[in-house]
């Protein structure tokens, strides 16, 4: 099944491979800048979804606290919240769903097509869905950053790791580690920045489990990508300091703004639909939640 | 945290997980390549070598069993710290984690030369199995050696063959290629031919190593050339076949359905077998241009072994996991047997016909597969298994 996704990312690479002046650094940057493009939308129905499971969060709470002793109806009421406020609660892990096997899938299609052994090259030969793309192969693995220079800077082994290949090259590492954490600290900013708009005073409290998680998440990603790139193929790093930086434009503010005019409905700031309930009846009738007054300094 | 939100994450996190480990196992091998496997001669007996990853072994053609260690003080078997009898495998464990892809070379009586894919060759007391020096090249080695007239000659797996002195090691010549060496260099004469992955066939003058002429076949060749009516006969990884003069000059080309990685076989009414990775075996008339005679699918999966002709058959062995015997005239399956688990066989095959040097009484043909529990399967021409390395 893997193959259905990874054989036409690595006849895709091939491609861009021959119409890039058979640069492959360049063809995996321009591949990992269109696939990172194109399920942008998927990012931004999984960041919709979260900001409304957020916005409904102190209502969950309050239908939690009333029916502590009688788990059915909490189901009812909690259903019927869902649905005024037309929140799924899986509905972020959807996109999520879609989008690894294609960002993972990519990152297999960029070792397979640096082939550089017989197992690698002999697996190759099922994976090139073009005719005639046969003859590219191997894709150049040689690489100088800029030519111009090659006494300084020694050509590059793509398919090996930093520590075989010239110094300069273990920058690469630290260069993915940075923007891992850069793109990590934007992600977590952008995400609470969501949590204090849409919160109420009492929820103005750190989200325990969830927000430690992600203080952790931003320190031990950076570290454990950082490690990767010292172990994994110089070709990976490009590939990972690359999707790095168009997380960061994604998650910055500037840029959520043009992608989201590009791909996405305005968003609505529409207060989330409160519930009223009864003591016997679970779920009477619904009001719209009155939108609360930015407080004066 | 919620209840649902608690869910919400730690579902999320399962399917991270997930992914992830679905995603490592259908990542790429981190293995660089097939077993090796060959004869060697040594006092006069022939037995099998292999090399394949760690190990390097020295089997005998009767059972698959790797050959004991004799004294040559006691002439008793030698044994091991635990007391049980030595076998002849040379462990990379041993040699600083040295992993095989190339077949050893008997120098002597004594001494073997086993090139480790780290780009060392070692020096073996092939008595003792013993290292008794090690030499480092200027590059990583993962196609077997040649030797002749007292030189060595070593491809490189990223680019160029050096020509070695068996004396003192000392490097002749270096011939530089723009891309890996990952099959034997043929002599024909004085010449060397060395293909190559960067897309050429090179013809080197032995003796200096200078390039007598080099011809682009397209895409890679990964395999060492037939020489057969005073012309090469080679694929590439072009979708190619073609049949070459012996200054370099290409005479005639067949289309094949994917690339060509094996060496291909001739019978003796100057038919050429070839088969390809899209598992297909094609039958050509070196006498009329290569002129197909027949080309059919053979396997599910790629054949990357070159095929044997042998009698009335001809005997692929496929990545399928399966050995196929084949009716020469117009290539129908007539014989076909599943080495047990499936595993990838990629391995170069290895027809062996009785003979006293190899103590066997029938043919046998030996298939190479990936699987460590059965690396070398033993079958009779019949398609009967007969043994099976590890056992």
């Amino acid at each position: 099944m893997w193959d259905l996704i990874l054989n036409p990312f690595v006849t895709i690479l091939a491609w861009l491979y021959a119409a890039l002046n058979q640069d492959i650094v360049l063809a995996i940057v321009v591949l990992t800048v269109i696939i990172r493009f194109l399920t942008y939308p998927l990012l931004a129905k999984q960041q919709e979804s979260s900001r409304k499971m957020q916005q409904i969060q102190p209502q969950l709470k309050k239908l939690q606290e009333k029916y502590k002793n009688d788990k059915e109806k909490l189901s009812q009421a909690q259903m019927k919240l869902y649905r005024e406020n037309k929140v799924n609660p899986v509905g972020g892990c959807f996109p999520m769903v879609i989008q690894f096997p294609i960002l993972i899938g990519l990152y297999q299609a960029i070792f397979f097509a640096l082939a550089a052994t017989p197992f690698q090259l002999v697996d190759l030969s099922e994976r090139l869905l073009i005719p005639g793309l046969d003859s590219l192969i191997p894709l150049q693995r040689m690489w100088t950053p800029i030519p111009q220079l090659a006494s300084i800077l020694p050509e590059l082994d793509l398919t090996l790791a930093p520590t075989e290949n010239p110094h300069y090259s273990l920058l690469l590492p630290l260069l993915v580690l940075v923007t891992t954490w850069a793109q990590q600290k934007l992600t977590m900013m952008t995400t609470k920045q969501k949590t204090d708009k849409d919160d109420d005073d009492e929820d103005d409290k750190p989200r325990g489990g969830q927000a430690q998680m992600m203080q952790s998440m931003t320190t031990i990603m950076p570290i454990m990508f950082g490690f990767f790139s010292m172990t994994f193929s110089v070709g990976l790093s490009i590939y990972f300091v690359t999707s790095n930086l168009i997380g960061i434009v994604q998650y910055s503010p500037q840029g959520r703004n043009v992608l989201d005019k590009l791909f996405r409905k305005k968003q609505t700031d529409d207060a989330p639909v409160e519930i009223i309930f009864e003591e016997d009846e679970p779920v009477k009738k619904t009001r719209k939640r009155r939108k609360k007054k930015p407080r004066k300094k | 945290m919620s209840g649902m939100n608690r869910r919400q994450f730690s579902l999320a996190i399962c399917l991270v997980l997930a992914m992830l480990a679905v995603s490592g196992c259908v990542g790429a091998r981190m293995g660089v390549s097939w077993p090796a496997v060959g004869l060697i001669t040594a006092n006069g007996e022939q037995n099998i070598a292999l090399a394949y990853n760690n190990d390097v072994a020295i089997l005998s053609p009767v059972n698959g069993a790797p050959l004991r260690l004799i004294s040559p003080v006691t002439g008793q078997a030698m044994l091991d710290n635990e007391n049980n009898p030595r076998s002849w495998i040379l462990h990379g464990s041993d040699n600083e984690g040295a992993q095989f892809y190339s077949l050893p070379i008997v120098i002597d009586a004594e001494t073997m030369i086993v090139a480790a894919n780290s780009g060392v060759l070692l020096l073996v007391d092939s008595v003792l199995l013993e290292v008794k020096q090690s030499i480092p090249l200027p590059d990583k080695i993962v196609a077997s050696m040649l030797v002749a007239d007292g030189v060595l000659y070593v491809p490189y797996q990223n680019g160029g063959l050096s020509a070695l002195s068996l004396e003192d090691f000392r490097e002749i010549w270096r011939f530089p290629t723009e891309e890996g060496v990952w099959a034997t260099p043929l002599l024909v004469g004085d010449m060397i031919i060395v293909p190559s992955i960067d897309h050429n066939l090179y013809a080197l003058d032995r003796g200096s190593g200078h390039r007598l002429w080099s011809v682009d076949l397209g895409g890679s060749v990964a395999s060492t050339p037939l020489l057969a009516n005073d012309r090469l006969y080679v694929g590439s990884f072009n979708k190619s076949f073609f049949e070459i003069s012996l200054d370099g000059r290409i005479l005639n080309r067949y289309e094949t359905q994917n690339w060509v990685w094996g060496t291909p076989a001739i019978d003796e009414n100057g038919i050429i077998y070839v088969a390809d990775l899209s598992g297909f075996v094609h039958a050509l008339d070196s006498e009329r241009n290569l002129a197909e005679i027949w080309s059919n699918q053979i396997a599910e999966r790629g054949i990357r072994a070159g095929p044997l002709a042998y009698m009335e058959r001809v005997i692929v062995a496929s990545r399928d996991g399966k050995v196929y015997w084949l009716d020469k005239r117009d290539g129908v399956p007539i014989n076909v047997r599943e080495v047990d688990g499936l595993p990838e066989l990629l391995g170069d095959m290895l027809l062996l016909l009785p003979s006293d040097s190899l103590k066997i009484d029938q043919p046998l043909l030996i298939v190479t597969s990936v699987h460590d529990s059965r690396l070398l399967i033993a079958f009779e021409v019949d398609g009967r298994q007969n043994w099976v390395y590890p056992r």
